[in-house]
């Protein structure tokens, strides 16, 4: 199948790559640019567990083809910690046990920032129905949301 | 104060920054060079003849490296269909490609010549004479044909005496059950403690129900994967995501006839397991063999649909359950009948039938369970296998008969149940467990005997007892010149269970837990260990490490008592130094500076070995309290209080341990309330998260957990397993709690709102 030549900015570096049309974005982050940190549960846009940041807004990089990412800014989970220092959200999961078996985890991660740059004012019931597209199946979500409203809450602190 | 300093400590789990990071290594993230794709053919029917496979199509495909079926699986074992196959999904082939997309173009393009055969997918359908046969001889007696058949042939064998009358009798008396001659079995289970019918005669009250529970998939995060790379020697090298390395080396060296010093598996990062991920066919072997025929490393990854279709989800059942009580509250007798939904190979878990007996003084007691072959794939172990199952028959049941005498369902449970010494039915004699420390634990924290309901609302509460297993592992322990410690061994962490073997081994040397760091080794390098399922880890490889540690700890003190020219009596290990006792001035040597000093000793290195295979371990249980408010509109069912405890023996991180009652619990809650495999005529007809829901975070409050310790006598520092007890009384918790709400009671699983509605609407509502 003919490729396609797109440009990505992943994590603040430029990749020209060429792409073949069908191949999903989630598909190009780990197959092409190599960073394996965003995860395939499904392939339906239903768990979430490939949830990355697409100019500011998270989206389940399962359901966008990789071509139509060109020219955008991405963000995932590798790209979160800065300068050795893990973002809050990162250190917030560690701190609660918002993790079990961590596969979910990056693209939980991933849409909880994105839901705290939106609004960190949320509230947990907020909270609970806006990360209603991630699914995690070892933690019961109680932990996870405890992780969200500390995170969150030092982020509009810090702000 | 504990006397502990690192264990009974919630710390930070050894893969915290890894996991946050996007850092672990799972399945799916090893590429190495050269690597193809896999992608298994998959069978479109049910229950179908195969006439033949055609591949020619398929190999015309450019980037197509090879095709493989049955006939490239040299020890015969089935990996795939050859002329039959019998669910909707079962592997026929597979192919390895340059691109994944090419893989399933080429997948596609296998013709498969069909003749479809009538399909059955219910147990209860499966088990009459007209269903059709997915194996041959597969004929089974009930249990009245199998007691009448039992004193047949005891008559039969007694030679002296002529029994023909007699024989002729009950002969004809088995006439009177044609309904009990069972088809598609797969296997059975029978147990019995005292004599239930008189059991039975004797109590006030006697209540009998069937109990539906669906099969439902475990739906660990991350499907199936497996990377296989066989080399020109003869050497494979396979990433496997799996609970079981060693297991998975077995069953490929079984499987493909090749020798077990020639396989090294690595098992990479977990992403869930609960039981569902022990297979060695799924993904393993097919991914060896297509490496094998092409000489390059293969990878072969499920869909989340081909998860669904060919995983190994847990069995559905339907539950026959009796019970007598007297009117004072005293359980008499009970009496289970269990076909449990195997699918199309024998492997339900059966045997757990036997937990419709809880943790309860049951004089009288009688199991029979059948496995019942279906169209539909083979299952396997989801999290505490068969006791939710059974746990939901035997806790909703209890309810029922403390409404009818009048008794207060934790009062009822507590008057029952089994304190140390007593016997347990068919199972010797009991330990001491914190049964009623639990209950009573989960019943104050959740308000329950002040409980309040408004309208539609209602409480639930539930029990269930599971005991962890055990098994074989190895463990060693290297302290090092700067005084950190390493630990190596060969056991899957599943969630936590790294953590904890750390934290133990801390503890023994006195370290910071901090300068413990831990090494899991593939099957080459590590030693032996059993595989993490059954809630062994903690239990065996806490003890194996506890073991190693100690090793350690001798060799430390033999060392410390030549540097310090002083008998090991005189010496003790704290705060990582070597302290001579009540020395004046204080006298000390360090780890680091033992270990440095070691290197140039005749006994060498500081290395400390752990080696454990079995110890009896203890039950735990599990209690919980929901309260809920269903909609009578829309039979929604809300939870608006969900609390569980669990008796742990000891937490040895406590956070790592809530998470683990949590995580349990709301499986469990799923289970009652919203998961179920479907079928069709064709087989599965939900494979995807849109059809087979899960829950999410918008579904449940925040789980309340609560951590009761009544030692384990054999468990590191009194610890159980503590993975699988939570989600054994859930399903009834639910169930009893939707009874309180609406007044009916719901005995098929799951609890969906149109099976609320239709139960109103029954009920004249």
């Amino acid at each position: 199948m003919a490729k396609l030549p797109v440009n990505l900015t992943v994590n603040g570096d430029e990749h020209d790559l060429l792409i073949e049309p069908r191949k999903t974005l989630l598909a190009v982050l780990r197959d092409t640019v190599g960073l394996t940190g965003t995860k395939e549960g499904c392939s339906t846009g239903d768990c979430g567990a490939c949830t990355v940041i697409v100019d500011g807004k998270a989206v389940t990089s399962c359901m966008v083809l990789g071509v139509t990412a060109s020219g955008k800014e991405i963000t995932t989970i590798e790209g979160l910690a800065s300068d050795g220092e893990l973002h809050p959200v990162q250190q917030a999961f560690i701190n609660t046990g918002g993790y079990q078996c961590g596969f979910c985890t990056p693209g939980f991660i991933m849409a909880s920032k994105a839901l705290i740059d939106e609004n960190p004012d949320r509230t947990e019931e907020e909270f609970r129905h806006a990360l209603g597209g991630n699914i995690c199946r070892c933690t019961g979500y109680t932990k996870i949301l405890e992780a969200v409203l500390k995170a969150a809450e030092e982020i509009r602190t810090t702000a | 104060m504990s006397e502990y300093t690192v264990v009974g400590q919630t710390v930070a789990r050894v893969d915290a920054v890894e996991k946050v990071t996007g850092a672990a290594q799972y399945g799916a993230d090893v590429h190495p060079p050269g690597m193809l794709y896999g992608k298994i053919v998959r069978s479109k029917h049910a229950h179908a003849n195969i006439r033949s496979i055609d591949t020619s199509e398929a190999e015309k495909l450019p980037g197509v490296r090879a095709i493989i079926t049955q006939d490239d699986v040299p020890s015969g074992r089935r990996v795939f269909a050859t002329d039959k196959v019998l669910y909707l999904g079962e592997p026929l082939a597979a192919v390895a490609a340059t691109d994944p997309d090419i893989a399933e173009e080429a997948a596609e393009r296998i013709k498969i010549d069909y003749e479809v055969l009538p399909v059955v997918q219910d147990v209860m359908e499966a088990i009459k004479p007209s269903a059709p046969r997915l194996h041959g001889d597969d004929t089974k007696d009930g249990p009245s044909r199998r007691e009448i058949s039992g004193q047949i042939r005891t008559l039969s064998r007694d030679k002296e005496n002529d029994h023909s009358d007699e024989i002729s009798k009950l002969e004809a008396e088995l006439e009177n059950y044609p309904d009990e001659v069972y088809y598609n079995i797969s296997a059975e289970s029978h147990t019995e403690a005292g004599d239930v019918e008189k059991g039975f005669a004797a109590s006030d009250v006697v209540v009998e129900d069937t109990y539906v529970i669906p099969r439902v998939h475990q739906t660990y995060m991350e499907p199936h994967v497996s990377v296989a790379s066989a080399d020109s020697s003869g050497k494979v090298t396979v990433w496997a995501s799996t609970q079981g390395p060693f297991a998975i080396r077995s069953g490929i060296a079984g499987t493909l006839g090749i020798p077990l010093t020639q396989i090294n598996v690595i098992g990479t990062t977990m992403g869930g397991g609960f039981g569902g991920r022990f297979g060695v066919i799924i993904t393993h072997v097919p991914a060896v063999l297509l490496s094998q025929k092409t000489g390059r490393p293969v990878r072969v990854q499920m869909t989340r649909e081909e998860e669904f279709t060919d995983g190994r989800p847990a069995p559905g059942c339907v539950i026959k359950l009796k019970t007598g009580a007297t009117n004072d509250g005293r359980i008499l007798a009970r009496e289970a009948l269990a076909f449990w939904d195997s699918g199309s190979v024998s492997g339900a878990s059966i045997g757990s039938t036997i937990r419709v007996r809880g943790v309860y003084k049951i004089p009288n007691l009688k199991v029979d369970a059948y496995g019942v072959h279906t169209n539909k794939s083979g299952t396997a172990a989801y999290r505490a296998p068969g006791a939710p199952q059974a746990i939901f028959a035997g806790e909703s049941q209890l309810d029922e008969i403390a409404e009818r005498i009048g008794m207060d369902p934790v009062k009822f449970r507590l008057m029952n149940m089994r304190e140390e010494g007593d016997e347990v039915p068919a199972g010797g004699s009991e330990p001491k467990v914190g049964y009623k420390e639990t209950l009573e634990a989960v019943a104050d924290a959740a308000g329950w005997w002040d409980r309040e309901a408004g309208e539609n609302q209602g409480w639930g509460v539930a029990v269930g007892d599971w005991t962890n297993g055990c098994g074989p592992g190895g463990v060693y322990v290297s302290v090092h010149e700067d005084g950190s410690v390493r630990i190596f061994h060969g056991s899957m962490d599943i969630t936590g269970t790294d953590t904890a073997i750390s934290q133990i081994i801390a503890e023994i040397l006195t370290v910071p837990y901090e300068s413990v760091t831990i090494r899991r080794g593939d099957t080459d390098s590590a030693p032996y260990s059993t595989g993490s399922g059954g809630s062994v880890v903690t239990f065996t490889m806490g003890n194996t490490a506890k073991l190693a540690a100690e090793d350690a700890h001798r060799r430390i003190l033999e060392l410390a008592s030549e540097r310090l020219n002083t008998n090991v009596d005189n010496l003790e290990l704290k705060d990582g130094a070597v302290h001579v006792i009540s020395a004046e001035p204080p006298k000390s040597i360090s780890l680091g500076e033992l270990a440095a000093y070691s290197l140039s000793t005749t006994g060498g290195p500081i290395v400390g070995k752990g080696s454990f295979a079995r110890q009896a371990s203890t039950p735990a249980l599990a209690a919980q309290i929901a309260k809920v408010e269903v909609d009578p509109g829309t039979g929604r069912t809300r939870v608006l209080k969900l609390v569980a405890s669990q008796d742990v023996g000891f937490a040895i991180n406590p956070m790592a341990v809530e998470g683990q009652i949590e995580g349990g619990t709301v499986q469990g809650y799923a289970w009652a309330m919203m998961e179920e495999m479907q079928y069709g005529e064709e087989g599965n007809i939900n494979p995807g998260f849109v059809d087979y829901r899960v829950p999410t975070s918008a579904d449940l409050p925040t789980v309340e957990s609560v951590i009761v310790e009544v030692p384990a006598p054999n468990g590191p520092y009194g610890a159980k397993g503590v993975g699988e007890p939570p989600i054994t009384p859930t399903l009834a918790t639910m169930a009893n709690a939707v009874k309180d709400a609406i007044g009916i009671r719901i005995t098929e699983l799951p609890i969906k709102p149109e099976k609320v509605v239709d139960a109103l609407k029954s009920n004249g509502h």
